[in-house]
């Protein structure tokens, strides 16, 4: 269960936000400015192992020996543009274009009668400014749009292009909704970063000095052994109130931003600082909404539990940002706010938080209920695994070792002159939560995604056939690291089965012959200049008969690369004694246990129509669960119609004329 | 004469950009057209590892168990993987140009359900195309398919 501080409920009415000195994190209380002086490490005691406080050990505003300096530096140059960028954060609407532009701000509108629409008045303001930027004589001319705006405080800054600044300071005095509006040029040098604020003693605080407090402040409040993060009544502390994090709208609304970047820094990678905090406490915050905190579903995505009662929350507007954030989100505590009075209050949570299992300390779904709507209309089944005499599988586990290791011995042993190899990036997949996707620099110039490569030479230049051209392009791409699939399967998703009509290099077939399709789905690091990126992929590989390692050659070698997007999707779904998953393909299960090895498969000696009657015969008996002496049966009797052998199945079937030993050992007939 | 490497880089790639143009739209919303993409007897048809029998089973199962479905197909990419296909056609000579089969590959999401507040779930999905034999038209009025699904396999990635 999370700590709560619950010292004060007493709260202020809801018109606290209204006015310029309030909303957001705010001080409550008067407590005297204390001077602080602690050292910059993250107090954690003995479980500091994971948090990277060393770094600035000896207070980072000091030159540290030992060459530290250059990655103290470093995070100094990120903390300052988080600082510097962190106002984004704000915005409640962006977009438009680029280009200079001038912000206005315009106060006053928070008095106007819209200030009681659900957004506070935002939209129509934004509609009355457009209009009124729009001369009314100029038919021709496009109406003026305002693309990008936020609010900070009583203020509403918009960006408007160079040639309306005029027309809208104009606007000065003008009234809205019954309050009249006071229109000024925003001055950025008005809006003081973080970093410049003048603390309450006078002096200004250095970047460095700025991130030692914040480190402090957050090893207060981080509870190692339950793993929370209490970031309640931050209006009332001590060092914050020293830091003068409450001065203006500015400041404050950049303090937690920066705050959640120093928290990050104090890490070394991505997997520590996903575990370090299950639960964050966010209560007695007095928040109106989560404009100044919304990067708190940046840097915990996995989220367990959030406390933010006691806030002002007033409905489901003022937490929209963090919807469908913290898909992990087990409980959500919102008693002390409006918005928990709100008849949609308790199924709008439900829909925003898939895991979410207890609301305002009342249970609102079972874990049953989370693991049946997991489930997919169409169920999630082991792997299609047929493979004949371990022929995909030897494949398989040939081919990923080489290509992380030595492709060329890859391409030699594998592939031919006909072989043809292409890549392809889906830029825009959904990924697994919290990656931030590797940039696809080195594969983009070479992916042939037909959505977005359509002149037909670029398609062509982008089909690598033949081992020579493959080998310069994989040459080219970045060396690549999978994960062992014998010591990993879960990360794996392989399936294969037999395809017929593939082309015989021997020419002596006129029907083809059949070969592997294999359809590999996983992840893969890579070394990025020092940096290592996780990608998924997605690799099909078409196999055939020929004269590579094995009798055979790869015909088709189609990788797909995204954005790493984990591997929950193909983790069986949880059913009453349910089978062990089987991911490897070592321990995937045979659809044809006593099919022989070689069956279906070109032989010495084998006739090409022996081959393709065997083929139908594992076809009908994948289909059918029957064995393969039935299901070979079926089909001679139906003159090798496999439309027919089935329909005739389906007959006896129905009619109980098939029996028992008809089927293979475990299917249920 | 043999078809030059340009024809057959234009056939491959338009044949498959409209399937794929074609083929998605009718899982969401033309579901009594969905067999009508299959060849007859398919090879093999599997979705997140369950076999499917044939044509008329997938769109069985798409009319009767499936929600509302909404595609996004984010990337394709395709390969010519046998130059002489085995198509017997029926009562027609084919264009040796379109005498092929087709490794089609899909990357997209998938949204099961009305809402567009349900989770976008990432998909995988790999085709083997091949020529339609026959030159009879999909129906009545429809417009006869050059290319049939011999072999899809749909998964689930994200």
């Amino acid at each position: 269960m999370m700590k709560r501080g619950r010292a004060s409920r007493g709260r202020a009415t809801s018109t606290r936000s209204s006015t310029s000195d309030r909303g957001g994190i705010r001080k409550r209380s008067g407590a005297p400015p204390t001077k602080t002086d602690r050292d910059g490490d993250l107090a954690m005691g003995a479980g500091a192992g994971a948090i990277r406080g060393q770094r600035t050990r000896g207070g980072p505003g000091r030159p540290t020996p030992s060459g530290r300096t250059h990655a103290l530096d470093r995070s100094i140059n990120q903390i300052q543009k988080a600082l510097s960028t962190s106002g984004a954060q704000a915005n409640i609407r962006q977009g438009g274009r680029g280009g200079p532009s001038e912000q206005v701000a315009i106060r006053g509108w928070k008095q106007s009668k819209a200030a009681s629409n659900r957004d506070g008045g935002v939209e129509s303001l934004i509609a009355f400014l457009e209009k009124k930027l729009t001369p009314p004589d100029s038919k021709s001319g496009p109406r003026v749009k305002i693309n990008k705006s936020r609010v900070e405080g009583d203020a509403l800054i918009v960006s408007v292009r160079p040639e309306s600044l005029e027309r809208m300071l104009q606007l000065n005095g003008f009234s809205f909704a019954g309050a009249p509006l006071a229109v000024e040029k925003f001055d950025q040098a008005s809006a003081p970063l973080l970093n410049s604020v003048p603390a309450q003693n006078g002096t200004t605080p250095s970047t460095a000095d700025t991130k030692a407090k914040m480190t402090a402040i957050l090893g207060k409040r981080y509870y190692q052994d339950s793993k929370l993060l209490d970031l309640s009544k931050l209006g009332t502390d001590p060092d914050l109130v020293a830091m003068g994090i409450f001065g203006t709208t500015s400041t404050e609304s950049k303090f937690f931003p920066a705050l959640m970047k120093v928290w990050e820094l104090n890490f070394d990678n991505t997997t520590a600082r996903r575990e370090a905090v299950e639960s964050v406490s966010l209560a007695d915050n007095q928040l109106a909404n989560i404009t100044v905190v919304t990067t708190l579903s940046q840097t915990f995505p996995d989220l367990k539990n959030l406390d933010l009662s006691n806030n002002n929350f007033a409905d489901a507007q003022a937490l929209i940002g963090w919807r469908w954030k913290f898909r992990k989100l087990q409980f959500l505590d919102l008693t002390g706010n409006p918005f928990s009075a709100d008849p949609t209050f308790k199924d709008s949570m439900l829909k925003w938080y898939p895991e979410l299992k207890i609301l305002n300390n009342t249970q609102v779904r079972t874990d049953e209920e989370i693991a049946a709507q997991k489930k997919t209309p169409i169920p999630v089944r082991a792997p299609h695994f047929h493979d004949e005499g371990q022929i995909a599988e030897n494949f398989i586990r040939a081919f990923f070792t080489g290509y992380d290791g030595n492709r060329a011995d890859i391409l030699n042993g594998f592939y031919d002159t006909t072989s043809t190899f292409s890549l392809n990036v889906n830029t825009s997949a959904p990924r697994a939560l919290q990656t931030e996707p590797a940039p696809w620099d080195p594969y983009l110039k070479k992916s042939r995604n037909l959505l977005k490569i359509s002149h037909l030479p670029a398609r062509m230049s982008r089909t690598y056939t033949g081992v020579e051209k493959i080998r310069e392009l994989w040459t080219a791409l970045p060396p690549t690291r999978h994960p062992d699939i014998v010591a990993h399967p879960e990360e794996w998703l392989i399936e294969c089965f037999p395809i017929p009509g593939l082309p015989d290099m021997t020419g002596q077939s006129s029907t083809g012959v059949g070969g592997f399709l294999i359809m590999v789905h996983g992840k893969f690091e890579e070394d990025n200049s020092g940096k290592v990126e996780t990608r998924s992929f997605d690799r099909t590989f078409i196999l055939g008969p020929g004269n590579g390692v094995g009798g055979i050659r790869v015909i088709s070698d189609v990788l797909c690369l995204r954005a790493y997007g984990g591997n929950e999707a193909w983790q069986l779904e949880p059913q009453p004694a349910a089978a062990p998953p089987a991911a490897v393909p070592a321990a995937a299960p045979a659809a044809n246990p006593a099919a022989p090895v070689g069956y279906g498969l070109p032989a010495p000696g084998k006739t090409d129509a022996q081959v393709q009657q065997e083929q139908l015969v594992m076809q009908l008996s994948t289909k059918t669960m029957m064995t393969l002496q039935y299901s070979e049966l079926a089909l001679s009797g139906n003159s090798w119609n496999m439309e027919a052998a089935l329909k005739n199945f389906q007959e006896l079937k129905t009619q109980g004329q098939l029996p028992p030993e008809a089927f293979l050992p475990g299917a249920t007939a | 004469m043999a078809p030059t490497e340009d024809s057959y880089a234009k056939v491959s790639t338009e044949a498959t950009t409209e399937f794929v143009n074609s083929f998605y739209p009718a899982l969401q919303s033309n579901r009594a057209s969905i067999s009508t993409f299959y060849s007859t007897p398919p090879s093999t048809i599997v979705f997140n590892g369950n076999p499917v029998a044939d044509g008329n089973a997938v769109q069985e199962i798409f009319v009767n168990q499936m929600p509302p479905t909404h595609y996004e197909v984010q990337s394709v990419d395709c390969q010519i993987i046998n130059r002489q296909y085995p198509t017997v056609t029926v009562g027609r000579q084919i264009d040796p140009r379109k005498d092929i089969s087709i490794l089609v590959i899909v990357s997209g999401y998938v949204r099961f359900g009305d809402s567009r507040d349900l989770p976008q779930r990432g998909f995988s999905e790999t085709f083997v195309l091949v020529p339609n034999p026959s030159s009879e038209g999909g129906g009545k009025g429809k417009r006869r398919k050059d290319w049939l699904i011999q072999t899809q396999n749909f998964r689930l990635v994200v």
